[in-house]
């Protein structure tokens, strides 16, 4: 038989990167996760995650810093992204791109520069271990939050908010109730990439003193411990949190816009 | 014969290449043998033949390319010399092979990171010591492919890799990857030997007689007797196990802020007075040691248990303990220090010492040496303290695998030729150069490495303040021997050297270590993921009530506005 090229072959290569990369791995965690040291199948390491106060207190504290890492973010990011976006100037991209720059510099590199320069004000970083997290996470991950808001705020319609004046809406009030809700999806995707790297990423924590594990460390604290089985485990229920925030982040995402398009 | 043939070829920088045909038909064979010196740019080919007879003859085919005068004929006499030295092993030498081309071994070595010499001195770090002068030009591994050639006839190839903790070397070999010979510390080599992963060396390993044996003949009486007393299922370390590098835990700091009585014990880790200002490693066995010493100090250093007959052994038994009961004081303890230390590192402690930001830490001596260079380097001064109640005693040392070696006799040798190599009193000096740590080897009958402490730390007896530091115990074996005694600036016993090579009264209150076996394992390490992790009872419950309420806020939020909108749809 001929080969016929068609369109669908061009994801060969990507369907066998997913197969080997991401699924076979994903297999192997599984397997571990649901076996004790000597391979029976157990569902003793789930239990004894949800049983065990300190991956419970592992849990909530990452939870906690990915989430104030995350409004700190939002707070920065949406007024930014929200001037560049409405704004006529032509530098536009150029101050776009400043924003964006810090990305291209090796994290380790900056998070080391940042470290000296908290040193500064902090005198000892050691007191602060919260904060300097928050403050190292919200360095690293601000572009992430800037450039899907940016994004979804220029592509939003103008004669939307327009519209909402001609109504009889104040600024304050057409912002909240059109602007805001339009702009959700560039929210969504914006939180789900600073969250959810946030509740792992710590060598951030590492670098900058401190020495509370969060899920990411207290994964590799069971690795080198040779602790297979336990450490997949964590790493399985952290990806099912994942899943129902994105499931969760979709489904906000269809009804703010039916929300929004009611509205109007 | 072959030490003179050595001593020429390195004196007038030749190449040398040697080839073997064999000729069966005939049953005759030959080698080649092509000299080379860059410099001048002449070079000789020579040939030796071998009948069926055993007999051997020589023909010598001269090719050069530059006008024959003085120079050049004496030239042409020390490479007749080399070469009837090279070839009469070749019918004499019972280490004489057959090499063919194709005839090569392999050899994979794995060892920490930055942990040999790897070449690439400037001039000026030429080390002169009395007998000879030391650089390192090419990394220390294929300095070693020629010495194996030149000295076994048998080509080897090593293939050089690295690890970064020994938990992912032990990773590593679990999960497939093969290796001939690698560098883990003792407890991770007790790991070993206990789940039967290792080649016993084999006996003419330690035959002090064979000239190539340096390792046997070299290594300090110290580390051999650690070595020989210390056993797993009734083997001793020394049948699977030669030592690389050697060590001890101790407090770095400085001393314009801690005093010595400050820094001598491990309780200096929840000490008030440097809240916030000290560091401690980030990883358990060290921080479990520590902590062991801190919480037991009073029965440690008390009269009775010092001077008991078995203190060596108890000693060991008391920092290896673990009961229940310590475990439960360590875990108090060390959440405590974790409450006063500036931050639990495993790289970082080194450069917040130098930068000021901290004024003690739990240091390894090597790395301990290292950032006291760096600082002196600055005209800032750290002191290095060993604990009164105990130092650990830990080494790496290397190991030979059985899915490595694989019952090869070629390779086993090629990895017990390797061992020795970097055993010679001369790559000892170049590693410890390189490296910052200290050798096992003392040296046996050569003073190089000695002469390097000497070079290093050794003053002249007229200046002031200068005091005799013996160690006799680590280069003879003999506490008072005076060959051994280096005269050196008073601080020194506090720097540099104090960390480098201890004193032996610091080295009676050492022990070393043992590996945790499965359920130690596991209760070791929950009590350290209960010292670094948040536990979720010291939420406190005004948090949890705001979280139940804006959980209900958020709810009833979501379930109007889905009304509203339904409605709006409507």
């Amino acid at each position: 038989m001929k080969m016929v090229f068609s369109r669908k072959q061009l994801g060969i290569p990507y369907a066998l990167f997913l197969i080997l990369f991401v699924v076979a791995p994903l297999f192997v965690i599984i397997y571990y996760a649901f076996t004790n040291g000597s391979g029976q199948f157990t569902i003793s390491n789930l239990t004894d995650f949800f049983t065990n106060p300190n991956t419970l207190g592992t849990l909530c504290y990452s939870f906690v810093l990915a989430f104030t890492t995350t409004c700190v973010c939002l707070l920065i990011a949406y007024p930014v992204a929200y001037i560049l976006a409405r704004s006529e100037w032509k530098a536009k991209s150029i101050i776009l791109m400043i924003f964006i720059t810090p990305m291209w510099i090796n994290f380790t590199l900056r998070i080391t520069a940042l470290k000296e320069i908290l040193t500064l004000f902090e005198k000892n970083l050691a007191y602060f271990p919260f904060l300097n997290s928050v403050i190292g996470m919200s360095y690293d991950f601000l572009p992430f939050m800037i450039l899907p808001l940016y994004t979804t705020l220029t592509k939003l319609d103008q004669s939307l908010i327009e519209a909402s004046c001609d109504l009889g809406a104040g600024p304050v009030q057409s912002f909240l109730r059109v602007t805001l809700p339009l702009s959700t999806p560039g929210i969504i995707s914006g939180v789900s990439m600073v969250f959810l790297p946030a509740m792992t990423n710590y060598v951030v924590l590492d670098m900058l003193y401190n020495s509370t594990y969060i899920m990411g460390s207290l994964i590799g604290s069971y690795f080198s411990a040779y602790d297979w089985n336990n450490g997949s485990m964590i790493a399985l229920v952290l990806l099912a949190i994942i899943c129902i925030f994105t499931f969760f982040g979709n489904n906000a995402d269809e009804d703010s816009q039916a929300r929004g398009g009611a509205m109007l | 014969m072959m030490e003179f043939y050595n001593a020429i070829k390195k004196e007038n920088n030749l190449s040398l290449r040697f080839c073997d045909i064999k000729n069966k038909e005939k049953n005759m064979s030959f080698r080649f043998c092509d000299i080379k010196n860059k410099e001048k740019n002449v070079s000789f080919r020579f040939c030796a033949t071998k009948n069926k007879e055993n007999k051997l003859s020589y023909i010598f085919n001269i090719k050069n390319n530059r006008k024959r005068n003085m120079r050049f004929r004496r030239f042409a006499i020390i490479c007749m010399m080399i070469v009837l030295a090279g070839m009469t092993t070749y019918q004499t030498g019972p280490e004489c092979v057959m090499a063919k081309d194709d005839d090569v071994v392999t050899l994979r070595v794995c060892n920490w990171e930055e942990y040999i010499d790897e070449g690439g001195w400037g001039e000026d770090e030429t080390i002169s010591l009395s007998e000879k002068d030391i650089i390192g030009e090419n990394p220390m591994y294929e300095d070693f492919e020629e010495w194996y050639y030149d000295t076994y006839h048998q080509k080897v190839k090593v293939e050089y890799s690295c690890f970064g903790t020994n938990e992912e070397l032990y990773n590593m070999l679990t999960l497939g990857n093969e290796y001939d010979i690698v560098c883990p510390s003792e407890y991770m080599i007790m790991k070993l030997m206990a789940e039967d992963m290792l080649v016993p060396f084999s006996e003419g390993f330690f035959d002090e007689t064979i000239e190539e044996n340096y390792y046997i003949k070299g290594v300090s009486p110290f580390i051999r007797n650690a070595f020989e007393t210390n056993e797993i299922n009734g083997e001793p370390w020394s049948k699977y196990a030669a030592g690389y590098m050697w060590g001890i835990t101790g407090i770095i700091y400085n001393p314009e802020e801690v005093s010595t009585e400050e820094a001598s014990t491990w309780k200096i880790m929840t000490n008030e007075k440097f809240h916030r200002r000290i560091t401690i490693k980030d990883n358990v066995r060290d921080a479990f040691f520590g902590a062991v010493g801190a919480v037991k100090a009073d029965k440690l250093t008390s009269d009775s248990f010092i001077n008991d007959p078995d203190y060596t052994k108890d000693l060991a038994e008391e920092m290896n303990d673990l009961s229940p009961e310590t475990l439960e004081m360590v875990l108090a303890y060390l959440q405590e220090t974790r409450d006063n230390v500036y931050s639990f590192e495993t790289d970082s402690g080194k450069a917040d010492m130098i930068s000021g930001k901290v004024v003690a830490g739990y240091q390894w001596s090597g790395d301990a040496v290292y950032a006291m260079d760096q600082a002196q380097a600055d005209d800032f001064y750290l002191n290095f303290a060993v604990p009164k109640e105990s130092t650990n005693l830990y080494f790496d040392g290397w190991v030979m695998l059985k899915n490595g070696i694989k019952d090869d006799a070629k390779k086993q040798h090629a990895a017990e030729a390797f061992i020795n190599y970097i055993s010679m009193p001369e790559n000892v000096v170049r590693n410890m150069y390189y490296i910052g740590y200290t050798s096992v080897i003392s040296g046996g009958d050569s003073d190089e490495v000695f002469d390097y402490l000497n070079y290093c730390y050794g003053v002249e007896e007229e200046e002031e303040d200068v005091v005799e530091y013996p160690l006799g115990y680590f280069f003879s074996g003999e506490a008072d021997d005076t060959d051994y005694i280096i005269l050196t600036q008073k601080e020194q016993v506090d720097r540099q050297l104090g960390a480098q090579y201890p004193s032996q009264e610091t080295m009676e209150r050492s022990a070393i270590m043992r590996y945790f076996d499965a359920d130690e394992n596991v209760a070791v390490n929950r009590m350290w993921i209960d010292v670094r992790c948040y536990n979720v009872k010291n939420v406190p419950v005004y948090v949890w009530i705001i979280i139940v309420i804006s959980l209900i806020v958020a709810a009833v939020f979501l379930i109007r506005g889905k009304i509203v909108a339904k409605s709006m749809k409507k």
